[in-house]
Formats: C-alpha cells, structure tokens, sequence
C-alpha cells in the first residue's frame, strides 16, 4: 500500500517502512541500544531524503526509549541528578547539531559529514565493541575470573573542578566531563539521527565509572529528552520532520523490540555484544564503501529554493 | 478632474485587457482538469490537454507545415547540480552550479521531433524541447568553461531520470482534422504549485497561434494540514510529534508489560 509522505513529498510503500521499523525495533530489543544508527541509514539507502531520515529518526527515538524509560523507572534504576546534567549538555549540543545541520545542507556536504561520521564513530565503537566481547568470550572459555574494578581506583577526570555529589550513582565528579558528554551525545545524534546511546553507555562506564545497573536507564532517560528537544529543533530548523513516516516507523518499532527484548534474555551478554560489534562495523562499512568506491553517477542535484525546497 | 484621469486609465485597462483576452481563433485547448489535488493516496497521475486548431488547411495525408508543441511548466526553482571528485582517497563533492530560475517539472509533448519544428533560436526562446531550456547559471561558480555543458546534460539527464523533465516528441494525437489531445503523466513526486501549460501551433516554423493555462498542483486534506502545521506552527508540529512518540511508546509499555 502507497502512503503520500507529506513533508518528505513522496509516495513510500507503507509495509515496508513499517517493516523496516519493525526489524530494527527487534534488534534494538534484542541488543539494549535505540537503534536510531541502523534505521537513519537504512531510510537513506531506500530513498528517503538524507535530511528527513536523520529528522524524523530522532522522533522515532523519542518513542522507543520511553517505552524502555517506563520500565527502569518503575525499578528506580535511574539517577535523575545525573540524567538532568546530562540532558544540558544534551540540549546544547542537539541546539549546535541543527545549526551545522542547516550550514553544511547549503554547502552541499551533509551527505559527506554523515557518511564519514558514520564511518568513524561505528568503525570506533564496533571496533572497540568486538575486541572487548572477544576477550570476555575466551576468558569465559579458559575459565580466568575478569580483573575486579579496584574500589577508588581514579582516572584525570576526577582531578576536575567543580565536583558535584551524584547520591544514586554514588559517585562524586566534576560537572564539567557531565555536561562535555551529553553536548557530544547530543550533538552527533542531533547530526546523524542517532540516539547515541551505544556510545553514551560505554562513557558513563569506563569514563564516569557509573554502576552498571544505574547506566542504561540513565542513559535512556537523557536520550529521551535530548531527542525530543532535537525533534523540535528539526521541527523549527530544518522543518524536515514526517510525522507520518514517524509513526508508521515507531509502531513497528515498539512491537519489534517487545519480540527482540524476549530473544534477548535467551542470549549470554557477551554474544549479544559480540553480534552487536559485527552489525555496527557492517553499517560503518557500508558507509565506507560508498565513500571509497568510485561513484556511478558523479553528479548530484539538490533543491536550494522554490517550490520543494 | 481627477476623476476624468482616473476614468481614462480604467478605460485604457479595460481596452488592453479585452484586447489580449480576444479569443484565438486559430487554437483552443482545455485541460482534464485544473487541480491536481495530492492525499495520502497519491501515486502520480496524468492529465490530459486537448484541444482543436482551427482555420487550418490541413489535409489527412499532408500536414501542410502545420506543427503542435505542449508544454507544461512546473513552479521556479533554484537547483544546485555537483560534481564528486576524489579528494585524500575519499569522493566528495567539488564542483557545483547553481541554476537558477529553472522549472521544478517541465514536459514537452510534440507532433514532431523539436529540431525539425521551428529554428533554434525560435525554440530557446520560447523554452520548447530539453536541448533549449533556458539554463540560467548564478555569477559564482567553481566550474570551469570546457564543463558548464556536462553540467547542463547531467542536470537535465538527472531530472530525466527522476521523472520531472520529459520530452514526448510525436505524442500529440490528432483525433480529426483539427482536433488534438495528449497526454502528459504527472509524476508522484511533483512539487506543489501553480504549473503553466502553453500550447504553440507552428506553420513552417513560425508561430501562428499559442494558448496559455495555468493547472494548480496542491496537497489537500489531512496531506495538506500536516505540511502547513509543520511550515506556519513548527513549533506545534514538533510538540505534537513528541507528545504521539512518548505516547506510543508508553503504550507499548503498557500493553507488553511483563513485571
């Protein structure tokens, strides 16, 4: 069934996008994350305009993580103190993600910033995600208990200034590191349509040396709010936002990631990240090789004003 | 005496108005219809000009130099075409020009090849056929002299190739003597607005008649509301797309809750 986009003007077969929400819905369950760096580019390939897919994923965010915020915050696993500080610098770096988003849109290089953010961020990340689930699988295998963190064990990060006390995570650090993450997490979910959560929680762990049971909910909850304050700010910025391409993804969304989640309990952590590690270098490569590999066509056009611009 | 000036330059409208608006006799047309409305449902669509040329002296087997051209006009816009080229291993975009003023849809519906219709200059000024578009380029430009003509081919093939810019050489039919009518498809993905068709009738090479019509290609119903929300109440719309995310998202919580 054709549905007429309103703002991103085109006819997209209806099952599909929802399929496309719905599979990724399914790994987002499965594997913890938002799943906004697997759909903004699966929306592109299948010809969504770059700047509405990115827009319109960062609702789709919005809805995926409350679904998931309901139920941390019924078990308390959410340090609100931290969450708030965070979505400052959240809110901040969406507000700077929009305006570059509207710079590099009329200098014709959004499509390159993407592509080679993509690029770096999930072959970083996937990277550093494979090699860390393969050590935990051979230790596991020759049966070698991990190294315990040492309690006030201290990294540069705690010699900052402007210490705050952080009771549900217990934890005293410098704001300054708080706020510089969330600014970055926001920042590059508000220019890649992504949540950023499978970056945000490996910071709080190993940077914050937040406790692993506060951390997603946490991290989730500042998602929340940073991509509905992006979701706005595309709304009045970019005006990009499809709120009918929106709700057609987030429906099969949510139900995907209901199946997803219940899988995912089947599976041992390390497995999960091992196969999570695989699926972000593959999308980083993708991206890559479309960098690399000599383009068919060597032209490309873009509406600067006028009708559909 | 003001009143005597303002009388005369009524008059001097009304007589300029009504000179221009006497009817052509040697063609008419008429379009299927003046609205293209789009909703939710729209895949694309087609309209059909028809038409008849009158006082012609034209017999079944010998056209007499007597030619058809329809073109339909889509809104202005401004489009830029780049160029990727390699730069540090990676392929970015170089080159870019800027056309400006050119027709976000164009077709060009025809009784014969455009070349053989009239002589070039006639054709590039009145805009009939691909190869005479007028293809007006802004004052800054990276793009070296040799390859401003690869840009207007690639602009033109890329359009082409989207469906907005079509050329139908030998696609007007006429249905009797004097009565003709085509066919121009309306693609899903065409811009909204006022869109103009002008018909020409050429007699060896001049035109001897033309008509003028404008068709309105708008969004309407919910299509319609939603876009105009999203362009007159951002703000709204954004609120709106967060408060219907975090409701399906809470429902879905509570319709799959399992603890």
């Amino acid at each position: 069934m054709q549905l007429y986009l309103p703002i991103a003007e085109i006819p997209v077969n209806i099952f599909v996008i929802f399929g496309m929400g719905g599979a990724v819905g399914f790994l987002s369950g499965l594997f913890g994350i938002g799943g906004g760096f697997l759909l903004t580019p699966l929306l592109i390939f299948s010809g969504i305009p770059p700047a509405v897919s990115v827009a319109t994923v960062t609702t789709q965010v919005v809805a995926s993580s409350s679904s998931a915020v309901v139920t941390y915050w019924r078990r308390k696993a959410i340090d609100l103190k931290l969450a708030t500080i965070l979505l400052i610098g959240g809110v901040l770096g969406s507000l700077i993600g929009v305006i570059l988003f509207q710079v590099l849109q009329s200098v014709g290089q959004l499509d390159l910033v993407i592509s080679l953010s993509y690029v770096t961020f999930l072959g970083a990340i996937g990277g550093l995600m494979l090699f860390e689930s393969v050590r935990a699988i051979r230790r596991r295998r020759s049966g070698t208990a991990p190294k315990a963190r040492k309690p006030g064990q201290h990294n540069w990060i705690h010699g900052l200034p402007l210490k705050v006390r952080f009771r549900r995570s217990k934890l005293y650090v410098s704001v300054i590191p708080v706020v510089g993450l969330g600014t970055i997490i926001g920042f590059l979910g508000t220019v890649l349509g992504i949540g950023g959560g499978f970056m945000m929680v490996p910071a709080l762990i190993y940077l914050l040396r937040v406790p692993t049971n506060i951390v997603i909910g946490t991290s989730l909850f500042q998602i929340l709010f940073t991509m509905a304050a992006a979701t706005v700010f595309h709304s009045i910025g970019t005006k990009t936002v499809d709120i009918v391409l929106a709700m057609t993804l987030m429906i099969g969304g949510v139900i995907g990631a209901q199946f997803g989640a219940r899988m995912g309990q089947n599976l041992r952590g390390e497995q999960l990240r091992l196969l999570l590690a695989l699926l972000v270098l593959l999308v980083g490569l993708r991206f890559a090789v479309d960098l690399l590999v000599t383009p068919e066509d060597f032209y490309s056009i873009a509406i600067e004003k006028g009708a559909g611009a | 005496m003001r009143r005597l000036f303002t009388a005369l330059f009524w008059l001097l409208l009304a007589t300029g108005a009504l000179a221009q608006s006497r009817p052509n006799q040697d063609l008419v047309t008429s379009l299927s219809s003046d609205l293209i409305s789009i909703q939710s449902n729209f895949t694309g669509t087609e309209i059909v000009i028809f038409g008849q040329a009158s006082n012609i002296p034209r017999q079944p087997d010998d056209r007499s130099g007597f030619e058809l051209a329809i073109v339909v006009e889509g809104p202005p816009q401004d489009i830029t075409t780049r160029r990727k080229g390699r730069f540090l291993g990676v392929w970015v975009n170089r080159e870019a020009e800027r056309f400006q003023n050119v027709p976000s849809f164009y077709a060009v519906a025809s009784t014969i090849d455009i070349g053989r219709m009239a002589n070039r200059t006639l054709l590039d000024e009145l805009g009939i056929g691909l190869n005479h578009l007028n293809l007006a380029v802004s004052g800054v430009s990276n793009v070296a002299l040799a390859d401003r003509d690869d840009f207007r081919r690639a602009f033109i093939r890329l359009r082409e190739d989207s469906g907005l810019y079509s050329e139908q050489e030998t696609s007007i039919l006429f249905l009797t003597d004097t009565m003709f009518r085509t066919n121009i498809p309306l693609p899903a993905n065409i811009p909204v607005g006022v869109y103009k068709v002008k018909s020409f009738l050429f007699h060896n090479g001049e035109v001897v008649a033309s008509t003028e019509q404008s068709l309105a290609v708008a969004k309407s119903g919910f299509e319609e509301f939603t876009f105009q929300l999203a362009q007159v109440y951002p703000l709204v719309y954004g609120l709106l797309a967060i408060t219907l995310a975090m409701f399906t998202g809470w429902l879905a919580g509570v319709i799959f809750r399992r603890d």
